[in-house]
């Protein structure tokens, strides 16, 4: 569109830049055309007085899920999109998992052509094996071709090391991630928690927190023979933090991820056996949460992921243990967030960095940032506004939520695209 | 200097791996090579230069073309040409390969072609036996004849294979047709270049002298010759690629990808070919690029002056 859009007066934070301050935009043709407090006004069509707002790039996420075409009741591309809107999302990635492998190079490119007509910028990851299933290679290179951002593992890690050598020297030669969840899959069979005094006692499957820490040292030696782009998919322990640490001291490319469920909740939350906290992984130890938030903070997590899973109802209605793992998480990231910036646990610009430059510079987009030349992806926050979590009125169809009855604090007033504003309740 | 000047002869009675070649070795097998290719179109094929001598073809894995050649070259130059299958015989019933060696010296063949899985068996037999060995491929390490053809077939066309541009893509890693190309097409001084998924490329390819890559077109620029590699999956273990049309895609050979390419040049495949995996069927048909039969008929005649070289070697030590 050709309108151009001036956003002023905001409390301007973007966390490529490290700015935060008064400020504003100036954005022709979709694209960010000047910035600051002295912006020409003369050629806006309009003027957005954002007082008492913050102005921040779109959130983009690289890791979310719908449910797979023509599930009754399911969350479908447009009900994702509606939460990614609400959301303050401008960009997200849908994740292959088990229910929706994304591992066909047939129909990939139509699809990812169909994801680029929402709105939301949406873009999609392929499976890294058949069915994810760890045995065979997918077609990774037609579906890298096909639109595809990065080359994913979905739940189950790879098992077999050889393998695993093989898709990090196969995926390098396109340059793009392999995302693989760290854990050893015989140490973390069938584990539904984290191997502590709480799951111990209740008696429910566990894996220890060394299990991530085991494959962390696998796949980043195999990502330095090989050469390949290892992303750690949901790191969430701090043993596997220190394995992070260890290896990022060689000569490889590797890059980490957290889901928001980890950074803002612990196994105490699952401590009554509440089917809605069935992550996978494991909700882990206050410790494990704190040792993630400081790394936030260090610039050692580069992006924070919503890992926003739809579930069936009636699949929730399972005793936890056998409950379907995952949370809606994309309408509430952003308050859950906040939430540590209100704590005093996170800084604005830190919460905000792995939401919006750090996943954009993994994947080399030129959003995620508010600078001239860069795609006007923007969010306007109002910080304070309470709220209360409420899966009734989400625009996902499902309402498996982690955080519901959560009170916050923060709330998305508008998400622009392109220009476009597409959310502005 | 020529040859002629300081009089030298060709010095092997064995051909094991194309490094104990140098530019002057080779020199003398393609003008050996050329006369035969000559006399071969001729329907006075016949010479009896290695009259009296005996050559074993020794095949532990099967071969269809190479062994072939081989025994019509024996043939053409006189020679008593003995196939033994060793696919299915008393290897395959637990002898040693040392004790198949003495058991077959002690018929008193004069040459053993050798063809075997396992990297380094020519040497041994040579060692253990004595005889002249002449390597017709040995698991992923060498197969020096049929670099020889190829070097001849490109020398044919262009006069000098030095200072050419030549691409290998496909299964370098389980190819031991790329690695004898590579260490002859080194000694010529071509600039070699090698395509593949880094899955089929050797974990040292960067200390090969090559220049490599993962991305066709970018490979085939300004390349004066292409040469396509099926993918060994008889010595392959698990998956390399995830299928043969992403292989296709990503690497088959095509005259639109050409393009990048000199205009004149030339595309060659060892064989067995994979029609749609590795080349495109229009491509290895097309009689204006491929020389993949212009191969096999080299073939014929490289091995024809490797073996009349050795004959003439071994008729000398016998002499002395």
């Amino acid at each position: 569109m050709s309108t151009t859009r001036a956003i002023i007066n905001a409390r301007l934070v973007d966390p490529a830049s490290g700015q935060d301050g008064p400020g504003g935009v100036l954005i022709e043709g979709g694209i960010i055309a000047q910035i600051g407090t002295e912006l020409d006004l003369d050629a806006a069509d309009e003027i957005i007085d954002a007082r008492g707002c913050i102005l921040a790039p779109a959130l983009i996420d690289l890791r979310c899920a719908k449910e797979p075409a023509l599930t009754p009741d399911g969350e479908t591309v447009d009900t994702l999109c509606a939460a990614a809107m609400s959301g303050g999302f401008g960009t997200i990635v849908l994740a292959p998992n088990a229910r929706s492998p994304l591992d066909k190079a047939d129909g990939f490119a139509g699809m990812s052509r169909g994801l680029a007509q929402r709105g939301v910028r949406m873009l999609s990851a392929c499976g890294a094996t058949q069915g994810l299933a760890g045995e065979q290679m997918a077609e990774i290179g037609l579906m890298v071709r096909g639109g595809a951002v990065y080359a994913g593992c979905g739940d189950r890690p790879i098992r077999d090391t050889r393998l695993m050598r093989r898709l990090l020297s196969y995926t390098s030669q396109f340059d793009v991630w392999l995302s693989c969840r760290p854990a050893d899959s015989d140490l973390s069979a069938d584990a539904v928690a984290l191997e502590s005094d709480w799951s111990a006692r209740v008696g429910i499957p566990s894996e220890p927190a060394v299990s991530e820490r085991i494959a962390i040292e696998r796949d980043a030696a195999l990502a330095e023979l090989s050469g390949g782009k290892l992303m750690i998919d949901r790191l969430s322990t701090a043993a596997g933090l220190d394995a992070l640490r260890h290896v990022r001291g060689r000569d490889l490319e590797i890059a980490a991820t957290v889901a928001v469920a980890h950074l803002t909740l612990n196994e105490v939350d699952a401590g009554g056996l509440n089917s809605a906290f069935r992550m996978d992984p494991p909700l882990r130890s206050e410790a494990d949460r704190l040792a993630l938030v400081e790394a936030v903070t260090s610039g050692e997590i580069d992006a924070v992921v919503s890992d926003h899973r739809p579930t069936p109802f009636d699949d929730k209605g399972e005793p936890f243990a056998l409950a379907i793992a995952g949370t809606l998480s994309l309408e509430t990231l952003l308050g859950a967030m906040l939430g540590l910036v209100h704590d005093d646990e996170l800084s604005l610009l830190d919460a905000l960095r792995v939401l919006t430059s750090g996943p954009a510079d993994l994947l080399g987009l030129p959003q995620g940032r508010i600078a001239v030349g860069a795609p006007a992806d923007l969010i306007l926050i109002d910080g304070d506004k309470p709220w209360v979590c409420q899966p009734d009125g989400f625009a996902s169809a499902r309402g498996n939520s982690a955080w519901s009855g959560r009170r916050f604090q923060g709330r998305v007033l508008q998400t622009i695209v392109a220009g476009d504003t597409l959310y502005n309740p | 200097m020529s040859r002629a000047e300081f009089s030298y002869d060709f010095p092997h009675r064995h051909l094991v791996s194309v490094a104990d070649l140098n530019p002057v070795d080779i020199q003398i097998i393609f003008e050996r090579a050329a006369h035969h290719l000559a006399a071969n179109r001729t329907p006075d094929k016949r010479s009896d230069v290695l009259r009296g001598l005996t050559v074993l073809n020794l095949f532990f894995e099967a071969s269809t073309r190479t062994q072939g050649s081989f025994e019509m070259a024996g043939k053409r130059l006189g020679a008593d040409v003995v196939n033994f299958a060793m696919a299915n015989s008393s290897a395959s019933k637990g002898e040693s390969l040392s004790d198949t060696a003495r058991t077959l010296a002690a018929m008193k063949p004069d040459i053993m072609v050798v063809r075997h899985s396992a990297t380094g068996a020519p040497q041994f037999l040579a060692e253990r036996t004595g005889l002249s060995v002449v390597n017709a491929g040995d698991g992923m390490h060498e197969h020096p004849t049929q670099a020889l053809l190829d070097s001849f077939t490109l020398s044919q066309h262009w006069g000098e294979v030095g200072g050419r541009r030549i691409l290998i893509v496909g299964d370098i890693l389980h190819s031991r047709v790329a690695r004898s190309n590579i260490g002859l097409l080194n000694i010529l001084g071509a600039e070699i270049r090698l395509c593949a998924p880094p899955t089929l490329l050797p974990s040292d390819v960067d200390q090969w002298g090559c220049d490599v890559f993962h991305d066709l077109d970018e490979a085939l620029t300004g390349c004066d010759a292409v040469m396509a590699l099926r993918q060994q999956r008889e010595r392959m273990s698990g998956g390399f690629v995830p299928s043969e049309r992403e292989f296709f895609h990503l690497f088959g050979l095509t005259h639109e990808r050409l393009e990048a390419a000199s205009p004149d040049v030339l595309v060659m495949h060892p064989g067995p070919m994979n029609r749609g995996v590795e080349i495109h069927t229009k491509l290895a048909d097309d009689p204006e690029k491929s020389v993949i039969l212009d191969q096999v008929e080299s073939g014929v005649a490289v091995r024809m002056a490797i073996l009349e070289l050795i004959g003439a070697n071994i008729r000398k030590e016998a002499v002395a």
